[in-house]
């Protein structure tokens, strides 16, 4: 069996490349079994999305331009959602290097909600029920979540875990690009990538090492696993 | 002249008292039977027999050794050898009938875990885990038993015993709920 290493996931944003389209987001929903919470909820500030994106106008009337920031949980390295909940609901994972829902364990505090400088996770209102037949389009590999449970984006460790799980049966390392996450998989214009931090060579470092990087409110010390890369010129509009 | 007595001597305290233990104390055995029997199946499998006769547990549920469920035999699994056989009991003859109506056969699966638990079969298999380990002494058995107290500390506790050098992955939340 091959040798393993303990990976150290990450994500890098090029907002050169993002084209403010939403296919992240659709394709993060239907991974996740996110639920679609209509209007009247969103209106309510109940809005149940994982991924997000920002978008900013820039210059005055008529000379605007849009720049769009695709916003995800940031995967602190020392995050503020884990140190107060009460329940452990809220943990590093050691072995991903990320942070994770236990959804089991979760009593629906919403501490670490109010706790994230992100807004990055979102709360479960409500039970959000299917009609029929759109119950055939949940994700097995995912636990649908019920009334009173917190969540947020996990990289899509389940297809963490099952790459990894494919690759010991195959008996070899994990392929640089092997792993994406359904937002990665969906981005049209490539503006998302997603690897392992810890291998200098991969897409993922070479790109957190540009010139244009950037982490959200890098100032208040979380050390965020997700990378952005500035855009540079003046794009789009 | 009558001592006054403390409430908690009362007749009808004690009484109220030993109803809700018994209420409780009985929920409790009830609800802990019920989940220990096995459920209703169509047709009353006999894996004593089937095990006995050299039946390997890959040959009926083969996914296990490269996917999360192991599954549950088909209609054309159990034909390809039972028509060959001469029907001699009567579950034989139910198959039968789900063969000639073309119909699946609704087998009620007894080694379920909650819906948060995300468990897979093949990394297990692959690690040289026996079946019996897990799903308790089949060759015994007629149709499959629910096995008691496979709870989540169960499932650390071996992997501790197991792979202790491993534990930091093997104890990890994300290896079993997301």
């Amino acid at each position: 069996m091959a040798e393993e290493r303990p990976a150290k996931w990450g994500l890098v944003v090029d907002l050169d490349r993002c084209t403010g389209c939403n296919a992240c987001i659709a394709a993060c929903s239907m991974e996740n079994n996110v639920p679609f919470v209509g209007e009247d909820e969103v209106a309510y500030g109940r809005a149940l999305y994982w991924i997000r994106t920002q978008r900013y106008w820039e210059g005055e009337y008529p000379a605007v331009t849009p720049t769009f920031q695709p916003v995800m949980c940031q995967q602190c390295g020392n995050a503020p959602c884990e140190p107060v909940c009460p329940v452990y609901a809220s943990v590093h994972s050691e072995e991903e290097q990320i942070n994770l829902a236990v959804y089991n364990r979760c009593v629906g505090t919403r501490y670490c909600a109010n706790n994230c400088p992100y807004f990055a996770r979102v709360f479960n209102w409500f039970d959000y029920e299917l009609p029929e037949p759109m119950r055939s389009y949940l994700n097995p590999d995912v636990t649908v979540r019920r009334r009173g449970v917190m969540e947020k984006c996990t990289f899509c460790v389940q297809r963490i875990v099952r790459g990894r799980q494919k690759a010991r049966a195959e008996g070899r390392e994990l392929r640089d690009g092997e792993i994406q996450p359904a937002c990665v998989q969906a981005c049209p214009a490539e503006a998302l990538v997603f690897g392992d931090l810890s291998d200098p060579e991969s897409r993922v470092s070479q790109l957190a090492r540009s010139q244009r990087r950037y982490h959200l409110l890098e100032e208040l010390g979380t050390l965020p696993r997700v990378t952005y890369l500035k855009g540079v010129g003046n794009h789009g509009g | 002249m009558q001592v006054k007595k403390p409430w908690w001597q009362s007749g009808g305290v004690r009484i109220a008292l030993a109803l809700v233990l018994l209420i409780l104390f009985g929920g409790a055995v009830s609800g802990i039977y019920l989940s220990q029997i096995p459920p209703e199946q169509p047709i009353a499998f006999p894996h004593k027999t089937h095990v006995a006769l050299g039946a390997q547990c890959t040959y009926c549920h083969p996914a296990a050794a490269w996917g999360p469920n192991a599954g549950l035999p088909g209609i054309s699994k159990c034909w390809g050898c039972h028509q060959q056989v001469q029907k001699k009991s009567p579950e034989l003859e139910k198959l039968a009938g789900y063969v000639q109506r073309n119909e699946p056969i609704p087998w009620v699966p007894v080694a379920i875990q909650p819906d948060f638990v995300k468990f897979n079969h093949q990394p297990h298999v692959q690690a040289g885990i026996a079946c019996e380990t897990c799903h308790g002494p089949v060759s015994q058995m007629t149709v499959a038993l629910p096995q008691p107290r496979q709870n989540m500390g169960w499932c650390l506790d071996c992997h501790q015993r197991m792979r202790p050098n491993d534990f930091v992955r093997l104890s990890d939340c994300a290896t079993c709920h997301y």
